[in-house]
């Protein structure tokens, strides 16, 4: 009577969109050339999007391309290639991988790499490279290209992530932190211009960033849907609907998808289609950026019953209102408002907790309202920035929140070599029976 | 054999293949080697245990196997992971135990329980430092029986200090070591060190509590046993068959299930599979 294993039930239409949306992405920096646009490679979530957006510069996305290698279990090369340079395995892999995919170019005069995923990404005409004052290869990744592609300018800014102290008051601060990131931004636009030789046009911005506020709307009031019994999508699929959020922001083209996905999710609640089936368990994926060559262990999950109506990364927004946002007339002064909110509005909550701290915070308010049994933390050994403090946060949760099971799991974004499928398996069999454990003890 | 019924756990571990058949007491407990030909030999282990049991296949009433091979164990009727068996075979030896160190053949893991269930674990799946093929790499080097890795080595008189932790360096370094007359216990008691200082790391991601066990192969080595209690500052334990606690767990899971089931109303089924050799590659 071995146990059957039992295939994801459904799987959003909607996300089966997102490969097509990626290539897009990738082939509009192949384009750019013929349409007299420049490329600029870019780093996510760090308020440049929509400078980008409204200036027609066309963002080729590092982390993006680095993703799809790993996805396609294809990065093996570039990383090698990074690694005769002495560019460490320890090393951020998106960086290194993408590193090591420029430095093939170049050797080859300017020529894509041979079976370059997806036809490869544009050869970018500057560099603005960025890291929240917090993730130091995507200041340093900038710097490092910049020995194989000379000729490209580097502008490097960050916005500043605020730091978290109980004994502080951050609404005295936070006033600070704005000037600074509107100071950073400003002078974004100053090196756009330069190199564009085009000036910005500020009602176009302003507009660009209405779209981006309504975009992020639209984003929590889908999400919020997954909070139906059973859920109607997991973070095996957010994984890929994150995309037009994270890489499309303030585009047309990322409202309309999530329009379309809410639309989807409110028939699959009405029908009471779930992802799996029976759903046994809810989890929250609580931190962790996902080894993209293995997403399909989230089907290993679903197979299991486990469902994960709720993930913290990639959530890169919140609904505005809740974000308090002063009123202002400048595009860029509300960009640094709502950066610097959407970290500081967990900072009340986490200090009215003892012994709490804001991403903890989060977690909780997830767990309660989305009902998870279980939290999974992914520590991905080659990212230490959003990374290294997993594990104290997995210690805080259980401490101040309740006992909850916790699976910590490990491997990589981009480097498969930490990755043995049947090794993640065995843990996420072994956490599965201690759910089961859990439950029956609840019940009990 | 009356009312009385039998229910057996198999465990199928990277190096050895344990089997425990239970009824309100450990009828018998077997251990045979798994290695690359004995993989898919489950059965034969099964039908020893069973043999000196006097017991037949038929007169189990439920089979659970467990450990990396468990999936390919066609005459078993449920399939649990071996920390969950561990640490229901552990509390029923032990009850006092709240954290379990497990050093395996090719693993190693830390589980907390509390009440018998795991609330915890953490594995090391990923590098053989830390786990029982690191011994057996330094014992074949040394030229001393991995049985007696233990016993040498309580007669150091300093544990050598190994600072390569990869295993394959680690081999290169005790046997330069070696050359410059380092004494053979000396070496074996820093790999020990060694060890135990890897497990500890491991082990405390999990807020160690007291007390202490351990099981698998590592358990049968005094001087590994010695130098984690150093590193844990702690005693810690080792039940009287350290290698076939996730056997047990795994019967006392099956007839726990079983029990379950017939106060529920109903019988719970048996595999249709009679006691054969695993398909590995079919």
């Amino acid at each position: 009577m071995a146990e059957e294993k039992k295939g994801r039930a459904v799987a959003t239409q909607t996300a089966a969109r997102i490969p097509k949306f990626v290539r897009g992405n990738l082939s509009a920096t192949l384009k750019a050339k013929e349409e007299g646009k420049k490329v600029a490679k870019a780093y996510i979530a760090d308020g440049q999007d929509e400078i980008m957006r409204a200036m027609d510069i066309v963002p080729a996305w590092g982390e993006s391309f680095s993703g799809v290698c790993a996805a396609k279990r294809d990065a093996e090369k570039y990383l090698q290639k990074a690694e005769s340079d002495n560019f460490s395995r320890s090393l951020c892999t998106y960086a290194t991988c993408h590193i090591g995919f420029e430095m093939i170019r170049e050797e080859q005069g300017g020529a894509m790499p041979e079976g370059a995923p997806w036809g490869g990404m544009g050869r970018p005409d500057m560099i603005l490279g960025n890291g929240q004052l917090l993730c130091d290869p995507r200041f340093k990744w900038p710097q490092a290209l910049q020995h194989y592609l000379r000729d490209v300018p580097v502008f490097i800014t960050n916005m500043y992530y605020p730091p978290w102290d109980p004994n502080t008051d951050h609404h005295e601060q936070e006033k600070f932190y704005v000037k600074y990131c509107m100071e950073e931004l400003r002078e974004t636009v100053k090196f756009c211009e330069k190199i564009t030789g085009k000036k910005m046009d500020w009602d176009r911005l302003a507009a660009v960033v209405e779209l981006s506020d309504k975009t992020w709307d639209l984003f929590i009031d889908t999400y919020d849907l997954r909070k139906a019994m059973p859920t109607p999508m997991d973070t095996g699929d957010a994984m890929n609907t994150m995309v037009p959020l994270t890489f499309n922001l303030g585009t047309q083209e990322a409202y309309d998808f999530y329009v379309e996905l809410n639309k989807e999710l409110k028939q699959k609640i009405a029908d009471g289609v779930g992802v799996a089936n029976p759903e046994k368990y809810r989890l929250i994926w609580a931190a962790g950026l996902p080894s993209w060559f293995a997403l399909n262990d989230f089907q290993y999950f679903n197979g299991k019953g486990a469902v994960f109506p709720v993930e913290v990364t990639y959530r890169g927004c919140e609904r505005i209102e809740r974000l308090d946002l002063p009123k202002t007339n400048d595009p860029l002064e509300h960009i640094a408002w709502r950066w610097v909110r959407y970290w500081t509005h967990w900072y009340d909550a986490a200090r009215k907790r003892p012994g709490s701290i804001p991403k903890v915070e989060r977690i909780i308010e997830y767990i309660e309202d989305y009902k998870c049994d279980g939290a999974v933390f992914h520590s991905a050994f080659s990212c230490r920035s959003w990374h290294a403090g997993i594990i104290h946060q997995a210690d805080v949760l259980r401490k101040i929140y309740k006992d909850i099971p916790i699976l910590i799991m490990e491997g990589d974004i981009v480097d498969i070599s930490s990755y043995n499928e049947a090794d993640t398996h065995n843990r996420i069999d072994a956490f599965v029976e201690t759910l089961e454990a859990y439950k029956s003890k609840r019940k009990n | 054999m009356g009312d009385i019924k039998y229910y057996a756990g198999v465990d199928i571990g990277s190096t050895m293949t344990k089997v425990v058949i239970v009824s309100d007491r450990i009828e018998t407990a077997l251990i045979g080697p798994t290695g690359p030909e004995h993989r898919k030999l489950a059965n034969k282990v099964m039908e020893d245990a069973l043999s000196q049991a006097h017991l037949k296949f038929e007169e189990l009433s439920y089979v659970v196997a467990t450990g990396y091979g468990r999936i390919n164990v066609p005459f078993a009727d449920r399939q649990i992971t071996e920390i969950t068996c561990h640490a229901k075979g552990l509390y029923s030896l032990l009850p006092t135990v709240k954290t379990i160190i497990d050093i395996g053949g090719q693993d190693s893991k830390g589980i907390r329980i509390k009440d018998g269930k795991v609330i915890n674990f953490v594995m090391n799946d990923k590098c053989a430092a830390g786990t029982g093929r690191f011994l057996e790499v330094i014992a074949d080097s040394l030229g001393v029986a991995l049985d007696k890795l233990g016993e040498v080595s309580l007669q150091a008189s300093r544990a050598t200090p190994i600072s390569s932790t990869c295993t394959v360096f680690a081999e290169h370094e005790v046997v330069n070591q070696l050359a410059n007359g380092e004494p053979v216990a000396n070496l074996i008691a820093g790999v020990h060190e060694s060890i135990a200082t890897r497990v500890y790391s491991l082990v405390r991601k999990l807020q160690i509590e007291k007390d202490i066990a351990i099981t698998g192969g590592g358990a049968k080595n005094t001087g590994l046993v010695k130098a984690l209690e150093a590193k844990f500052g702690s005693p810690v334990l080792v039940p009287p068959e350290p290698l076939i606690t996730g056997a047990l767990g795994a019967a006392l899971l099956g007839k726990e299930k079983c029990e379950r089931a017939i106060l529920d109303g109903y019988n719970p089924t048996r595999s249709k599979e009679g006691l054969q050799e695993a398909k590995l590659f079919s």
